[in-house]
């Protein structure tokens, strides 16, 4: 306000002023200046003080202010050096922009250019194509005028391969193509649709000619024309009936063969060679002729069809075979009188006895052959559709239906169930066979002088191995699973029981079986025998051997599975993985039949404890019970001269044992060993348990131990002492100076050896010797 | 290399087209094969399950209906197991072969054999020509467990196999327990069918 007022006088005073000319004037105004200047700084004083107040107040923010300002500043020098660069920077820009300008202009006429080039490269390019299909209607043109002519002329001179060829050639030619250019340059009726009505005419005619042709070909036998019109169906696009006429031909050759061959064969005279395989022959020569059909006709198919039309020729020849196939399986069947044979099997497996074996055998034999023929040569006739429809389909994915198809037919032709049927016959005779012949082995069971086994063993096993392998010989898997199972049934079931039977009747007892043995002996030389003595030692050796029988038997059946095993495996090589897995199955069933046969031979070892070893090992311990153990002086180096007991008792074992050796086999003899040593050891345990002991009676028990086992490891490979361990502590313990002296054995101290002996069982054979005193046994810390 | 503790023999039979091809193959591959061709003398298949922590391996056995593969089917009955006999519940034929397979059963599997009655293909509802009692009744005249099923539904097949295992585990378990009748029943192998008596020593 107060500056409003100073400008509003100073103003107006000012310019007076300059216009002032009068020195006073000049002067005054002077004056009133220097007075305006007082005012005016007073109140500038005025202001100022009140301002700076103010700011005072306001000196806070100002600060912050200042701060900002000072970063501010300090980015000054960057941002200048910054400015200074896009500065020197902006003459290139503009450069820049006149060549980029200069560039767009250049490429956008570049772009038009090459539209322009490429434009007409195209049309040229649809010129060319059009050149290119002009010309080659003007050539299929020219062909279909050609083949017009030639088929003509070809017709003419008979040439029905040239015709054909022909006919073939414009068949591959786009005939709507042909019309449409026929249509747009002529007139219908024109030269093209006479040629194509010609043509057309012409090949009706070459079908016609060529069916009949090829059936007169056929009727004359004329092989070479057969062939030669059989090689034309397919240029007339007639595949299927190609394939359809020559297979009937071939079928009809064949047929004419078999019949001849069926016929000669019904004619052989029993006597012939092969008049047991008659049958088998015949079939086989038809399988044959089959084969050697395909064989020579597949490369002819190939060439002049392509892949993948053999199946259809080979399904052909297929209802051909099964219509062969079931008139010698008929024929076999009425010749070898079957049904009444299959007859005769069913109702019961044992009652009867009208079946000859001997016959079942020549006809088992034959329908193995026949099985094997027929199996071969469906693997064949399969592997040759299979690999022609390999060739035609070359993924594997589209092939897996026509696989189907191809195993579908040969599974479900006749022949492969005339076979099923003939197998399923097949087993039954043969395991009524196998039966039959084992019960026979069975009932003619003999032995001869010093054999440890039975014929029935051996002639069980060959008898089954004698089927089983007859089976294999019929390549049937499910033939070869069933007989397999029967023979584990025959073996686990009936056989076992003939052994178990026999052995259940059990060893007679209360007869030595040396002084037996005497006696046969005596009275073979006297000629006489009493019965029931004579009876017994038979009951005997017959106990014996059932139970060797029994123990060869184990033996057998593993062996039997083995050689089955590598038998079975040749059939391995043309069978599945499923049916080699069901082969296995039924073989691993085998092996576990050997162990049914342990179990009898543990049957029959009880029985003979119970009745020969028991009773002979108790006098032995009843010896050693009777003879004093608490002995003087005197009386041990009486004993060293006269054995009281070990000496009189291996003897007596020496005796017994040796009666069995020769009658059991090796295995079973150390098994009889080993059971009499377990018989022995208990009793003597027992009857050490009974006696009592002084110092040198205990050195008498330890002398006569060590005699024992030294016998009995004498008489076995395998080591006994084992056996003997408890027996061999109690003596140690028995030989003691005094009690304490345990403890030099026991514990800490016992080093190697293992005690079987329990704490107590120490301390009761301690109470054996009458010189230990029973506190000092009771002290002991055991 | 023996990596279960106990192997069953399971062996179906019954007459041709039944759809014992197709019970097999709905437990242990799991579908239902259309258009299945008959089979051919014996097909079989394995299927490992796990009974209370054992692993326990089912072999089955899976025979052709049809009369001409009768001989090699009846091989099968003797190691088997567990029987399963069944009828198609939608033919009357099927289920009046019933005693003559039963007939079957008597003179060639052992007497300790499990065997089931199965009424397969319930899911032909409208087709069906025996009633589920009937089934039943004929089950339980001859001792025979009896389902019904259908393979092509799942229907009840996971339940038939898995009880035939449940109960055979059950019973090699009973004899473990019981050794002195061990040598009765052979694990992996078959059942004897030898006459009871004989084998007790």
């Amino acid at each position: 306000m107060a500056t409003s007022i100073v400008d509003a006088t100073s103003s107006a005073s000012m310019d007076s002023i300059e216009n002032l000319t009068e020195l006073d004037e000049i002067k005054k105004a002077l004056e009133q200046l220097g007075k305006q200047e007082v005012i005016f700084g007073y109140s500038l004083i005025a202001q100022f003080s009140h301002t700076g107040f103010k700011s005072s107040q306001n000196f806070k923010f100002s600060e912050h202010v200042e701060q900002e300002l000072k970063a501010l500043l300090e980015h000054q020098d960057t941002l200048e050096s910054k400015m200074n660069g896009l500065h020197k920077m902006l003459p290139n820009l503009q450069i820049l922009e006149t060549d980029s300008r200069q560039l767009t202009s250049m490429i956008s006429f570049t772009s038009t250019l090459a539209e322009n080039v490429s434009g007409k490269v195209r049309k040229l390019d649809l010129a060319k194509s059009r050149v290119v299909e002009c010309s080659q209607r003007v050539e299929d043109i020219l062909d279909l005028k050609f083949c017009t002519d030639g088929v003509q002329i070809a017709l003419q001179n008979e040439d029905y391969e040239k015709a054909a060829g022909h006919v073939h050639r414009f068949r591959n030619l786009d005939e709507t193509v042909i019309r449409i250019s026929a249509e747009t340059n002529e007139v219908p009726g024109g030269t093209l649709d006479t040629s194509f009505k010609q043509l057309y005419e012409s090949e009706e005619k070459l079908k016609n000619i060529v069916h009949s042709k090829f059936d007169a070909a056929v009727h004359c036998q004329d092989v070479a024309s057969v062939e030669r019109f059989f090689k034309i169906f397919p240029l007339l696009a007639m595949h299927n009936e190609g394939i359809t006429k020559f297979g009937k031909y071939l079928a009809a050759q064949i047929s004419e063969k078999a019949d001849n061959n069926l016929k000669l064969a019904l004619h052989t005279p029993e006597n012939d060679k092969r008049a047991a395989v008659l049958f088998a022959d015949t079939i086989t020569l038809l399988f044959e002729g089959i084969a050697r059909v395909v064989e020579i006709h597949q490369p002819l198919v190939e060439t002049y069809y392509g892949p993948g039309r053999l199946f259809g020729m080979l399904q052909i020849l297929q209802k051909e075979c099964d219509r062969q196939a079931r008139k010698v399986i008929e024929e076999f069947k009425s010749q070898r009188k079957y049904d009444a044979l299959v007859g005769d099997l069913t109702p019961s497996f044992f009652s009867i006895t009208c079946i000859n074996p001997r016959e079942l055998d020549v006809i088992l034999s034959e329908i193995a052959l026949i099985s094997a023929r027929a199996e071969l040569y469906m693997r064949f006739m399969r592997r040759r559709a299979l690999g022609d429809v390999e060739l035609a389909i070359q993924e594997v994915e589209n092939r897996k239906s026509t696989v189907a198809e191809v195993e579908k037919f040969w599974n479900g032709c006749e022949l492969s169930r005339l076979v099923q049927e003939l197998i399923n016959v097949y087993i039954m005779m043969e395991e009524y066979f196998m039966r039959e012949m084992i019960l026979k082995a069975v009932s003619m069971d003999s032995s001869e002088e010093g054999q440890q086994t039975s014929s029935m063993v051996d002639d069980t096993f060959f008898i089954v191995k004698k089927s089983v392998r007859r089976a294999i010989s019929s390549s049937n898997i499910d033939g070869v699973c069933a007989m397999i199972n029967h023979a584990c049934t025959v073996l686990e079931q009936d056989f076992r029981e003939v052994l178990y039977s026999r052995l259940r009747a059990g060893f007679p007892s209360g007869f030595d079986l040396q002084h037996a043995y005497n006696i046969v002996q005596a009275s073979i030389t006297q000629g006489k025998l009493q019965s029931s003595d004579a009876e017994k030692v038979k009951a005997r050796a017959n106990f014996l051997m059932s139970l060797n029988n029994a123990e060869v038997t184990c033996d057998y059946c593993k062996a039997l599975k083995d050689n089955l095993e590598d038998e079975v495996s040749k059939l391995f090589t043309q069978c599945s993985e499923q049916s080699k897995a069901k082969l296995e199955s039924c073989l691993g069933d085998l092996g576990t039949v050997s162990g049914r046969f342990k179990d009898v031979v543990d049957f029959g070892f009880s029985q003979l404890t119970t009745s020969a070893i028991k009773p002979r090992i108790k006098p032995v311990a009843d010896a050693f019970l009777s003879t004093s153990h608490n002995i003087t002086e005197e009386d041990f180096s009486n004993y060293e001269a006269n054995d009281p007991w070990v000496q009189n008792s291996i003897v007596t074992l020496d005796n017994m044992l040796s009666t069995f050796k020769n009658s059991l086999t090796s295995a079973n003899y150390e098994a009889f060993v080993s059971l009499v040593t377990t018989e022995v050891t208990a009793q003597l345990e027992k009857a050490v348990g009974k006696t009592t002991f002084n110092r040198l009676g205990g050195l008498q028990f330890d002398k006569e131990l060590r005699g024992l086992v030294g016998y009995l490891s004498s008489v076995t490979t395998w080591t006994i002492r084992d056996k003997f361990a408890r027996l061999t502590q109690m003596a140690t313990i028995l030989n003691l100076e005094r009690v304490s002296e345990i403890m030099d054995y026991w514990g800490q101290n016992s080093g190697p050896l293992t005690w079987r002996l329990t704490p107590t069982e120490v301390r009761q054979t301690l109470t054996l010797r009458i010189d230990f005193r029973g506190e000092d046994i009771k002290r002991l810390k055991l | 290399m023996e990596d279960y503790k106990y192997l069953f023999k399971v062996v179906l039979i019954g007459n041709a087209g039944v759809g014992k091809t197709c019970l097999v193959s709905r437990y242990t591959k799991g579908f239902f094969p259309p258009g299945q061709m008959a089979t051919i003398g014996v097909d079989f298949m394995i299927k490992t399950v796990e009974i209370d922590g054992d692993k326990v391996k089912l072999q089955i056995w899976d025979t052709a209906g049809q009369e001409r593969f009768r001989s090699i089917t009846q091989s099968y009955y003797r190691s088997a197991n567990a029987l399963i006999l069944v009828y198609d519940v939608c033919s009357q034929q099927s289920y009046e072969s019933l005693p003559h397979w039963i007939h079957e059963i008597e003179l060639y599997a052992g007497t300790k054999v499990l065997s089931y009655l199965v009424g397969n293909k319930i899911d032909q509802a409208d087709k069906r020509e025996i009633p589920t009692h009937v089934g039943r009744e004929f089950a339980e005249r001859y001792e025979m467990r009896f389902l019904e099923t259908s393979a092509k539904e799942a229907d009840n097949v996971e339940k038939l196999f898995c009880s035939i295992a449940h109960q055979l585990t059950a019973q090699a378990r009973d004899l473990e327990l019981r050794p002195e009748q061990q040598n009765t029943f052979v694990t992996g192998g078959s059942t004897p069918i030898s006459p009871p008596g004989c084998c007790k020593f």
